[in-house]
């Protein structure tokens, strides 16, 4: 029946009825399996090559996260007093848009022991082939059991296909959004099967304003490379990417950090060559100017088309949606403690500077959980770790036997 | 053409039309909360010297908030685009006055290639579109420009096939004389060439864009060329518009050197990189700009499309003479709330 075929990209072969796909995913795996392990080191080797890395950073942290020192910890994180075994079959939805989100998901279930189907967007960008390329290169030498449980497949929307997976998988790992969420959940699931999901979050930085001021000069640049990088490197779309800054102090160490934070950003922007084409410097002003024509914000200045900066009217609700890329909404607090009251469930990434580890400790309790799932130092909004939104990836990829002697 | 509202030259226009316009930038700024608020925001204060110094608006404004400069009691009628997939509409709000103003002002506009009576009229459509209770953008427009002519026949029938016998009926009337023929010039394109009649008679207005067109590698001077080969049609007048400066149409000349302003309107083309106005020759985007919105602060609007001014004073008719190149792409983001539902 057509319409409900999938063309298998990984390993690389024909369109097939979903029927056959699921029939064709066999194999079995342990957890912290040798033979993925060394799939997933050489695999990563070849993402740190330095002609890829540059001309594509996000899979160089990608690489990174692929060390097998990294891949050694995570298995050896595991521990307990359980013996953790694979769920089984994991269906994967990653999103259309952030080339790279499929491959930490998928990598950390096979790391598992999980067989996987990644189902991977026929929208997917430019850098999506780049590491099924890359992904066949290491097949080459991998051992036949990789090819056998491992599946990256495309298909138009198709619900036989949807369908089918959702009925036949022991876990469904659904990234991508409400939207895609909602509609991942009219598909049933066997009654023993989970699902991981991950809705709809936004992110924000927020930074001291006299530490800022009263940084060394590198350590402020390092700093405004490091938020370029959290919030340029997916458009400002990534759920962790900064949206809203809140600046803490009092009025006059705000405004001075906050216009000695603009211009080291400008300039790295500038050095870097970042723009935006006409069509977001539009959806930049349409989205700025709607923010002050809400109320929402007193004052929207623009640094050529690459950088907005839309100063938020004092006690307006910080908006969450994404405004286009460089535009950044502005804040001011007196004190950490403030955004107790601001954050909502919704919030994942806390990128911060200048705070002091026992004060960050103390927000993240008196949040308890209401929202901000990551804390993290600016540069580091966008890197993967396998806690994520709140929740441990390995863990939710296995199953724990209980063995009582 | 006579004359009309084509008469300005470029700095006899700017003359005219800067001090109008800024006289109406503090009065919409007084009238309309949300639109003083965003020129506060980013800084906009007189004195504005030019046209191209007035504070413009993102056209797309108008789907995403509700201005407008009169009480909602004096909103006589409110109109809507038809926004693409997923978008909501514009939404722009007339009073009686600035109803019958933008009326009269088009009127006046088309006058010059229409003359004082009304024609019978050709529409290259269906009458099925202007009977639709939810009037689709396209209806409104055959509707409103029904109102210049008579004796209304359709060229295609109610199911969208091209009624040949109402065309022949049309012609056996109406052929010896002068007639108006009206469609969207894809829908001209596709429909009149294959008539077989002799529209030598007819004026052609038309409108809508040239994507479509594009995609077949036919561009205005093709699509000129065809017409007068195929049907003996030469007197075709493209013209560029849009619901949130209704009344303000930008009308091709005679020749087909371009587009041309009314003397209550004018185009300014921003380099996107810079936002200043681009010289002739360099494509930007198009910025217009018209006295007729005084119920919304819709005078001063940046729109999405690409345009290059071709000269100014310098054609058939007075003012500049620019020329439409397209639409901006859909801003896209690499996000991951994206969505699986929307067929990705």
């Amino acid at each position: 029946m057509p319409g409900s075929e999938v063309t298998v990209r990984f390993p690389a072969a024909e369109t097939v009825p979903v029927e056959v796909l699921l029939a064709q995913v066999r194999g079995r795996l342990e957890t912290g399996d040798e033979r993925v392990r060394a799939f997933l080191a050489a695999f990563g080797r070849r993402l740190l090559r330095p002609a890829l890395a540059r001309r594509h950073p996000e899979l160089g942290s990608l690489g990174f996260f692929l060390r097998p020192s990294e891949l050694a910890r995570t298995v050896e994180g595991l521990g307990g007093e359980h013996v953790r075994v694979p769920r089984g079959l994991v269906f994967h939805v990653p999103p259309a848009n952030v080339d790279t989100v499929f491959v930490y998901s998928w990598a950390l279930s096979a790391l598992m022991g999980n067989r996987n189907i990644v189902r991977l967007s026929p929208r997917s960008g430019p850098v999506a082939g780049v590491i099924l390329d890359t992904l066949h290169e290491a097949l080459a030498e991998a051992d036949p059991v990789i090819g056998a449980t491992q599946r990256i497949v495309s298909y138009d929307r198709d619900d036989a296909v949807t369908g089918a997976l959702c009925a036949a998988c022991d876990l469904r790992v659904v990234w991508g959004g409400d939207d895609t969420v909602n509609a991942l959940r009219r598909h049933a699931l066997a009654p023993h099967a989970r699902d991981l999901v991950f809705p709809d979050r936004s992110s924000f930085a927020v930074i001291q304003a006299a530490a800022w001021s009263g940084a060394p000069g590198a350590a402020r640049v390092r700093a405004a490379e490091g938020f370029v990088n959290d919030a340029y490197w997916f458009d400002q779309a990534a759920c962790s990417s900064p949206r809203t800054v809140f600046w803490v102090g009092t009025a006059s160490d705000c405004d001075a950090a906050r216009a000695d934070f603009a211009d080291h950003v400008a300039r790295v922007l500038g050095e870097r060559g970042w723009g935006v084409d006409a069509a977001m410097a539009v959806e930049k002003r349409v989205a700025a100017y709607g923010l002050a024509a809400d109320g929402v914000a007193e004052r929207v200045e623009f640094r050529g088309n690459a950088l907005a900066d839309v100063t938020l009217v004092e006690g307006a609700a910080p908006p969450r949606r994404w405004l286009g890329a460089g535009t950044f909404a502005h804040a001011r607090i007196g004190a950490l403690a403030e955004l107790g009251a601001l954050v909502e469930r919704r919030d994942q990434t806390m990128t911060h500077f200048g705070f002091a580890g026992a004060e960050l400790d103390e927000l993240a309790r008196g949040l308890a959980g209401r929202g901000v799932d990551r804390m993290v130092p600016v540069g580091g909004a966008l890197s993967f770790h396998r806690v994520w939104d709140g929740v441990d990836l390995p863990t939710e990829f296995t199953r724990l036997v209980t063995v009582t002697r | 053409m006579t004359s009309g509202v084509f008469t300005l030259g470029g700095a006899e226009r700017e003359a005219v039309l800067a001090p109008a316009l800024a006289a109406l930038t503090e009065r919409h700024r007084r009238a309309c909360p949300p639109y003083d608020r965003i020129l506060d925001a980013i800084g906009a204060r007189p004195p504005y010297e030019r046209v191209a110094d007035l504070p413009w608006l993102p056209v797309r404004l108008f789907k995403t908030h509700e201005l407008r400069s009169v009480r909602e009691d004096q909103v006589f009628r409110v109109l809507t685009s038809s926004g693409t997939t997923g978008q909501r509409p514009s939404r722009v709000f007339l009073d009686r006055e600035a109803a019958a103003a933008q009326t009269r002002m088009l009127a006046a506009t088309f006058r010059g290639v229409l003359g004082e009576r009304r024609l019978p009229m050709l529409v290259v459509d269906s009458r099925s579109v202007v009977r639709d209770p939810a009037l689709s953008a396209r209806g409104a427009g055959v509707l409103g420009m029904m109102n210049f002519g008579r004796d209304h026949t359709f060229v295609l029938d109610e199911r969208g096939r091209v009624d040949a016998e109402a065309v022949k009926g049309f012609l056996a009337r109406h052929g010896r004389e002068r007639f108006l023929i009206f469609g969207f010039t894809f829908m001209v394109w596709l429909c009149l060439r294959g008539l077989g009649a002799d529209l030598s008679q007819g004026v052609l207005i038309h409108s809508g864009g040239w994507k479509r067109l594009a995609e077949q590698a036919v561009d205005n001077a093709e699509f000129r060329r065809r017409l007068a080969d195929e049907c003996g049609l030469s007197s075709v007048y493209n013209f560029y518009g849009m619901v949130e400066q209704i009344g303000t149409v930008f009308l091709e000349g005679p020749d087909g050197d371009g587009l041309y302003c009314p003397d209550f309107a004018d185009v300014v083309i921003r380099d996107p990189e810079t936002w200043q106005e681009a010289p002739p020759g360099v494509p930007g985007l198009i910025e217009v700009v018209s006295t007729l919105p005084t119920s919304y602060p819709g005078h001063v609007l940046l729109t999405e499309d690409m345009g290059v001014v071709r000269g100014v004073d310098d054609g058939c008719l007075p003012g500049r003479r620019f020329e439409v190149l397209g639409r901006l792409p859909r801003a896209e983001a690499r996000g991951c709330s994206d969505t699986f539902g929307q067929g990705g």
